[in-house]
């Protein structure tokens, strides 16, 4: 049947240039020359970090500055901490802010068996 | 010939009417910022580091006895459950009569970079089950999880065997990873050095998973934009667009020892298939799992194709066991119109003849 709405046609050429391109770009995708060019960049990504870290770290350094390693490590140390203290909270019952609710039964059984 | 011309006339008029609401409502469009997501009332009953393990407030003053926990893929947020009233797979469960918990992630903090595959089986899923246990007072549990949360509940349920868990249910649970043809060659280990990528940035950037999923279907994200644009006169077409687009860009980095694992163990060995995977240094059998087991694959998942799991119902012991395979993608499986009308009710009725 052909249609007479040129909108109509506009959508159905977009869907079927969306399963074109995913096709093509996926085999692309798939090669080994893709996988090897991805990587690639992302080696460069990698390298242009790891000066951008070394340098920084030195620069943190002279500046007698933490680092980003040593505040990660506090940053840790503080989140167990903050762990350990809603344990002892919850043992102790200071949590008691959730409202109580009442508990709903538990004997519902499936419309079929009535 | 007249009919003609009075039909492309209704179809100019259609579309200027249609121009015209996009060019009002195109400006709402980028004023507002999209329905909020993730509402069901709920209590947060654990939070620590990555972990989250939430409880929905029931909405039946009667439930099944067996609570309920969904697992989410660790890649992604566990909204995609709980969308907006009327498209929340937990509401629905909820109004079913079901008691619902769900361990869902936050982004890996810096520190937790060395969080591993031995963290989530072995630590976090017990947590978790043990903690749906304490406030159900039950002794048994059904686990319903999702992709990656899927593979994570296998190896869990596979190494504790006397959990109490009732019954499993993995929605797009990849087992034979080698079929996951995309992802195993951007992990080719010829050309990815995964140990330098961990060893650089700690985690595993989410960046870099949310490239790799746009990569799947090259060219979905332009004709997506295309299809927003034409459809910017229909409020439900937005709606739906929004809750889905940023969704799937809230993609969250991995923690980078676990990502190292399961690209080594799994991506490169495929060896939870080949049944050598061990974790803490136990075997796992998938054949240890005994109990109702339920696997729900997508005909189109582009993600986790149906070959990928495929496998997963021979390898699990358990003699109730059943596998469907419905129309819909990776995503439209578990959310969305199609869903509603397919996944869900299955799936309660599944749950239900099993939950008393």
């Amino acid at each position: 049947m052909t249609s007479t709405d040129p909108a109509a046609f506009f959508r159905e050429m977009l869907g079927e240039w969306e399963k074109m391109a995913n096709k093509v770009g996926g085999d692309f995708a798939r090669s080994d020359e893709f996988a090897r060019a991805l990587h690639g960049a992302s080696a460069a990504t990698m390298n242009t970090q790891e000066a951008i870290s070394a340098m920084m770290a030195r620069a943190l350094a002279a500046a007698n500055m933490p680092s980003r390693a040593e505040i990660e490590n506090l940053s840790g140390r503080l989140a167990r901490i903050e762990e350990q203290l809603g344990r002892i909270e919850g043992l102790l019952g200071g949590k008691a802010e959730r409202p109580a609710r009442p508990k709903p039964s538990r004997t519902r059984k499936p419309p079929q068996a009535g | 010939m007249a009919t003609a011309a009075f039909d492309t006339l209704d179809a100019a008029a259609r579309e200027f009417e249609r121009a015209m609401q996009r060019n009002l409502k195109g400006l709402d469009y980028f004023q507002t910022s999209g329905p909020a997501l993730g509402a069901t009332p709920k209590d947060v009953l654990i939070e620590r580091g990555t972990m989250r393990l939430y409880h929905y407030h029931p909405r039946t003053g009667d439930v099944y006895r067996v609570p309920l926990l969904l697992v989410m893929a660790t890649t992604n947020r566990g909204y995609i459950f709980d969308m907006v009233p009327g498209q929340s797979l937990v509401e629905y469960l909820l109004d079913a009569g079901f008691d619902v918990f769900m361990l869902d992630w936050d982004a890996p903090r810096a520190d937790e970079r060395n969080l591993s595959l031995e963290s989530y089986v072995l630590d976090f899923l017990p947590a978790a089950v043990a903690r749906v246990k304490q406030e159900s007072g039950e002794d048994d549990v059904t686990v319903v999880a999702y992709c990656f949360g899927g593979v994570l509940s296998l190896l869990w349920a596979a190494l504790h065997p006397d959990s109490g868990l009732a019954n499993l249910v993995t929605f797009t649970t990849p087992v034979d990873f080698s079929q996951m043809e995309m992802f195993r060659s951007w992990s080719d280990r010829r050309f990815f050095d995964v140990d330098r990528l961990v060893d650089t940035f700690g985690n595993c950037p989410g960046d870099y998973l949310y490239t790799a999923f746009d990569m799947l279907r090259p060219g979905q994200r332009t004709a997506g934009n295309i299809r927003l644009y034409d459809n910017l006169w229909n409020d439900d077409f937005v709606k739906s667009y929004r809750m889905f687009d940023r969704w799937s860009a809230d993609t969250l980095p991995l923690a980078g020892e676990y990502f190292r694992q399961t690209t080594k163990k799994l991506m490169w060995g495929n060896e939870l298939l080949d049944g050598a995977l061990e974790v803490g240094g136990r075997r796992v059998d998938l054949g240890n799992i005994i109990v109702p087991f339920l696997h729900v694959a997508a005909e189109h998942d582009h993600i986790v194709p149906t070959a990928a799991s495929a496998p997963l119902i021979g390898m699990v012991g358990s003699t109730d066991k059943n596998e469907i395979v419905l129309k819909g993608g990776h995503v439209s499986l578990v959310a969305g119109g199609n869903a509603i009308k397919r996944l869900w009710p299955n799936l309660v009725e599944w749950l239900g003849m099993r939950s008393t």
